[in-house]
């Protein structure tokens, strides 16, 4: 290293010092913390106590712990095919490019920009059974958010409604980037409009599948807020996702201990979703390309 | 997640404008006239009702919150909940806003949060990812896979530690304590700054560099200004997504002097449970300042990427 590259070294460590504050003490320490966390019984009133791995070998059998991950999983099947079908759908009615269209892009990403508590707020009181607009639209007193049958398809319904506009977003990019030539060689060749879509539009989308996919896939692992809002968990625990029992084992209960065991399961599911997901379209795209 | 998608939301409107003049327009003109039959005109006007009704569906729930909030209790509790007010009343904004609901904290401590982090993360992320993606260092490949890496670390995992951090530093319910973790740069953005940084055209900044132009000064008068357009997205998702943010501040301070805007409505929800036209409020005052910038900044977003898209 000559002189002049050691001064550039240095101004580059001087210049990642803030960032590593970031990275280092609030990312990664916090990781290590929880898995130690994760091994202790804590009430917040007296200090961790170690108990090994009781929190783990109690929450396996935990029935509430089981039924939030269950929560999760049929939050995350409904949600998102549902979601990323829609998104696909309107992308392609944006991409018609009709004149007078154009606009409503924005409309449909609006519910993304916004705080999902406050539209949980606001779809509570769309749902409400006396005074909601929903039950007054269609004239018949339906109970959406405390009727255990409904509320979990009630809350996905809001899910979607937000989501479904900015993965149209994704998908209209991906369908700007396939090149014209290839749909009039299609058209030339005979290819109708469903031949089109399932030989061509969707393949070339693969990438931009697998993008939409895992974010929403991760983010609805997590999502916390509008259920916060809209139900808290209930009824009966019917939409108590895992994010939701998590913050209230450790922030209501006053059970920190275990709530980081469960915790540390949900990062270690996230990262298999990852790697599972990645795995399955990096195969799926090599097949499609040879 | 959420600061990833405002990119690719401005990633969208940009493309069809640089399309246009080559792409798929010309081409559905110039098959023109003789393919309007009866299946394509059938084909547009399902797509018109699609995307309309899709549109009303969309923005019914903030025109009936915002309609909700103009109106007098008594007529919401009396009348069929979708009617117009009448009359139009602001008396539920006036009583949020009276000392006994005191809306101006929430508002005041949610714009300071949300500029002291947008000046944090936009300051040590520009910095972070011009070391990455122009200087040479020992060790910098690696450092720059374990920054990315911990784009995975979801937010409910550092939640009950950053908690533990916290209140063992006494800092609950305190203006640190809701800004502190979260103000020294983002992943996300030194991830999509760096990508930036190193596509900018290298002949400009080694120019600077033979005048004499120190790393700082390469960086504030050469790569800064070649960058606005990311860098304006950048500060958009990052105000979004903070003044969105519910879970840190719901934890760490949930005591009323300290409530974010968020916090400030959920509370505000479960205690006047049912007392809608107040609670709708609320909620409008929470969404109308991210509604607005999204609506303003809709266009410049959309020119700003189209330039960096076009790269």
């Amino acid at each position: 290293m000559n002189g002049r590259q050691r001064v550039e070294a240095r101004s580059a460590y001087l210049m990642l010092i803030p960032s590593f504050i970031g990275v280092g003490v609030f990312l990664l320490l916090p990781v290590v913390l929880i898995v130690l966390l994760s091994f202790t019984k804590w009430n917040l009133i007296s200090p961790p106590t170690w108990i090994g791995l009781e929190n783990y070998r109690y929450i396996l059998t935990w029935d509430e712990f089981g039924n939030s991950l269950w929560v999760t999983l049929v939050f995350t099947l409904l949600a998102i095919p549902t979601s990323i079908a829609l998104g696909l759908l309107l992308a392609v009615a944006i991409n018609r490019k009709l004149p007078g269209t154009s606009w409503l892009r924005v409309l449909y990403v609006l519910p993304w920009v916004c705080a999902p508590l406050a539209l949980g707020v606001v779809w509570k009181w769309i749902f409400d059974p006396t005074n909601g607009a929903l039950n007054a639209i269609i004239g018949q007193r339906v109970e959406w958010l405390t009727d255990p049958d409904l509320a979990l398809p009630s809350v996905v319904f809001v899910q979607i409604w937000s989501s479904v506009g900015y993965i149209s977003l994704f998908f209209l990019a991906g369908l700007q980037q396939i090149p014209t030539a290839v749909y009039e060689a299609a058209t030339l060749d005979g290819a109708g409009v469903a031949r089109t879509l399932r030989s061509i539009t969707l393949p070339l989308l693969r990438p931009t599948m697998f993008f939409v996919t895992v974010t929403s896939v991760i983010s609805s692992f997590q999502v916390f807020d509008s259920i916060y809002a809209m139900t808290r968990g209930g009824p009966g625990f019917r939409t108590d996702v895992i994010a939701s029992r998590i913050y209230n084992e450790a922030f209501v209960s006053l059970r920190l201990g275990r709530a980081s065991a469960m915790a540390v399961v949900l990062f270690a599911v996230l990262v298999t979703i990852t790697l599972v997901q990645r795995w399955y379209f990096r195969s799926r795209i090599t097949y499609d390309m040879s | 997640m959420s600061t990833q998608t405002v990119t690719e939301a401005a990633v969208g409107p940009a493309a069809p404008g640089r399309r246009d003049p080559s792409g798929r327009r010309g081409g559905a003109a110039g098959r023109g006239a003789p393919s309007w039959t009866t299946s394509r005109l059938f084909a547009n006007i399902l797509t018109y009702a699609f995307l309309l009704a899709g549109a009303l569906l969309m923005l019914g729930p903030f025109v009936f919150s915002a309609m909700t909030s103009l109106k007098m209790p008594k007529q919401f509790n009396t009348t069929w909940p979708l009617t117009l007010p009448d009359p139009t009343t602001v008396e539920n904004y006036t009583s949020l806003f009276s000392e006994r609901y005191n809306f101006i904290v929430p508002i005041a401590v949610t714009a300071q949060v949300v500029l002291v982090l947008v000046v944090g993360q936009m300051l040590t992320s520009i910095l972070a990812a011009y070391a990455f993606a122009q200087l040479e260092f020992p060790g910098r490949d690696a450092l720059f896979w374990v920054y990315l890496s911990t784009l995975m670390i979801p937010a409910v995992v550092t939640i009950i530690p950053l908690y533990s951090m916290m209140t063992s530093l006494g800092l609950k319910n305190s203006f640190a304590g809701l800004v502190v973790p979260f103000m020294f740069g983002s992943p996300y953005a030194i991830f999509l700054l760096r990508e930036n940084f190193r596509s900018t055209p290298q002949d400009v900044l080694d120019a600077a560099k033979i005048d004499g132009a120190g790393v700082l000064r390469r960086l504030w008068q050469v790569m800064v200004p070649m960058n606005k357009p990311i860098l304006a997205t950048l500060l958009l998702i990052t105000v979004v997504s903070q003044w969105n943010n519910f879970m840190w501040p719901l934890i760490i301070a949930p005591a009323k002097e300290w409530n974010v805007i968020t916090v400030a409505t959920a509370s505000l929800q479960t205690q006047y449970n049912g007392n809608w036209t107040l609670v709708m409020a609320a909620t409008t005052i929470a969404l109308a300042p991210l509604v607005i910038l999204f609506l303003v900044f809709q266009k410049q977003i959309t020119s700003s990427l189209g330039v960096t898209g076009v790269r």
